[in-house]
């Protein structure tokens, strides 16, 4: 019972409760815009891509492309945020604080892995949709925009939610570039009487709850979009 | 007569060559499709008719010859072929009907789309009219007048829908206008994918086997509705294998063999009394 006394103690007479909220936030806040400039890089990758590719300019870009994907796939997240925080930002003698920074290289890093997961879906989608929508005269991109690409995300929905839920996992990391989410929260609670069951327990309750939140409304989702196919 | 027959040629087709890395599927085709003709292709399988019909449309860009349609050769990579496939309808034999739109908007989606293009195009050429004539009245000259809008916004939505509308009443689906594509059968999404190139009111439609991927029951339904757009004097160019339907509608028929036109005529010409000794087997075998 000593433990649960000091967790309490620590958590709501010294508000630890408050750091813990703020914590949450960030980590939300980290994974769902990491996500969405992620989908919004991974898509236009993808594109790049799957394109038919007649003369040198979208080769070049699909080499830098590649480049892109290689590097965040192939350096741990860690590194990454490391070089973003203390190397790039320093250099270009700008003032950002390190949320930004996480969000900008979570964003770029799930952009790396969502357009291997676009691609697989844009190619899951039948090329008569394409050339169907090319021979009513709508221009490429439309034709994607407005059929294929809306018609691979339902394919890929169960794949985007994975990826969202490893995001929200990694956020765990950006203590190292001293941005306080719900990781280290719990951790300077425990820190503070180097009593960890409680705290340490808590932070994975939370995770896991998070997570299967997360599931819920994926599947939901998806529900949805399967519905809109089915019957008018 | 041959001035006039000159002036009719909607699409003509000049040694039009298409391979597939070394495999050469089209070997040099001379073809004047004229207004109001309903031209079936026949011929054996892999001798290249339907790279033949997508290669009308740019769907596969051709490596050899030209085609002109509208005084433009769609062969030159700088020509708009967005622009000209509005005017080239095109039937594909998987129905291809988008998955994610109802009927309803399957049919409307191109329509609204370049009806909203020209209201920017007309915008855009308004602004920079704008722009010039503040340069005009500095060196005294008469400005430009703006182009009118002639349609707004929802004068364009509302007319798509109006004729998306009648042309399901046409073809017997007014019921089925906010169903998913899902639920139609073979036929039915055959006939809808029809009235959606008929909606952007082509002058002249590809038809890319149009029944071979439906159930024998269901064929009727779609050269039906095929027939009555021939009647209504549409210009067709059908690739089928139901010579049937060919002997009947059809003006002109081609017979396309390893990549060349072996033999062309009228119905009863081709089908009364083949020449060539390959449409003779080649018939033997279909009919």
């Amino acid at each position: 019972m000593e433990a649960w006394d000091i967790f309490y103690k620590q958590f709501i007479t010294y508000h630890g409760y408050r750091d813990v909220l703020d914590g949450l936030l960030t980590t939300v806040e980290i994974a769902v815009l990491g996500l969405v400039i992620g989908i919004l890089i991974g898509t236009l990758i993808a594109v790049v891509k799957v394109m038919p590719k007649a003369s040198v300019f979208p080769k070049v870009i699909e080499k830098i492309c590649d480049c892109y994907v290689a590097f965040f796939r192939g350096t741990p997240m860690v590194v990454q945020l490391l070089i973003g925080y203390f190397v790039i930002v320093p250099s270009l003698e700008i003032s950002v604080s390190g949320l930004v920074v996480a969000i900008i290289i979570f964003g770029l890093n799930s952009g790396a892995y969502v357009s291997e997961i676009m691609r697989a879906g844009i190619q899951s989608v039948d090329r008569g949709q394409l050339e169907a929508g090319r021979a009513v005269g709508l221009p490429y991109s439309v034709a994607m925009m407005k059929i294929v690409i809306p018609q691979s995300v339902k394919n890929i929905l169960p794949t985007l939610g994975n990826e969202f839920i490893v995001l929200i996992k990694e956020t765990s990391i950006v203590s190292f570039i001293a941005v306080v989410d719900v990781t280290k929260a719990f951790r300077s609670i425990g820190d503070a009487n180097y009593e960890y069951i409680i705290p340490y327990l808590m932070l994975a309750a939370i995770y896991l709850v998070l997570v299967l939140g997360i599931t819920l409304l994926i599947r939901l989702l998806e529900r949805r979009l399967k519905r809109d196919e089915r019957k008018a | 007569m041959n001035e006039r027959r000159e002036k009719d040629v909607i699409i003509s087709v000049q040694g039009l060559e298409k391979s597939f890395g070394k495999n050469n599927v089209l070997k040099g085709i001379d073809l004047d499709i004229r207004n109001g003709e309903i031209i079936a292709v026949i011929g054996p399988s892999g001798c290249g008719k339907s790279t033949l019909l997508r290669c009308l449309n740019c769907m596969e860009d051709p490596t050899g010859g030209s085609i002109y349609f509208e005084g433009e050769d769609l062969v030159d990579t700088k020509v708009d072929i967005n622009k000209h496939r509005e005017h080239i309808g095109m039937v594909f034999q998987q129905f291809n009907l988008f998955n994610n739109k109802t009927v309803m908007q399957n049919i409307t989606l191109a329509p609204v789309y370049c009806g909203l293009k020209k209201i920017k195009a007309t915008k855009r050429y308004n602004r920079t009219v704008k722009f010039k004539n503040i340069f005009r009245k500095i060196f005294g000259k008469a400005p430009l007048s703006q182009k009118a809008i002639e349609k707004d916004k929802t004068a364009v939505i509302s007319e798509a829908n109006s004729r998306a509308e009648s042309l399901l009443k046409f073809i017997g689906l007014e019921d089925k206008a906010n169903d998913y594509p899902s639920t139609l059968s073979g036929g039915q999404k055959q006939r809808i994918a029809i009235a959606r190139a008929v909606a952007m009111n082509p002058k002249v439609m590809l038809f890319d086997e149009p029944t071979s991927a439906l159930d024998p029951e269901m064929v009727g339904e779609v050269l039906d509705l095929m027939k009555e757009l021939a009647n209504n004097g549409m210009t067709m160019i059908v690739v089928t294998h139901e010579m049937g339907f060919a002997r009947e509608v059809a003006n002109r028929v081609i017979f396309l063999d390893e990549g060349i036109i072996a033999e062309e005529g009228t119905p009863t010409e081709v089908f009364g009394n083949p020449k060539s000794e390959r449409l003779k087997t080649f018939l033997s075998k279909v009919l």
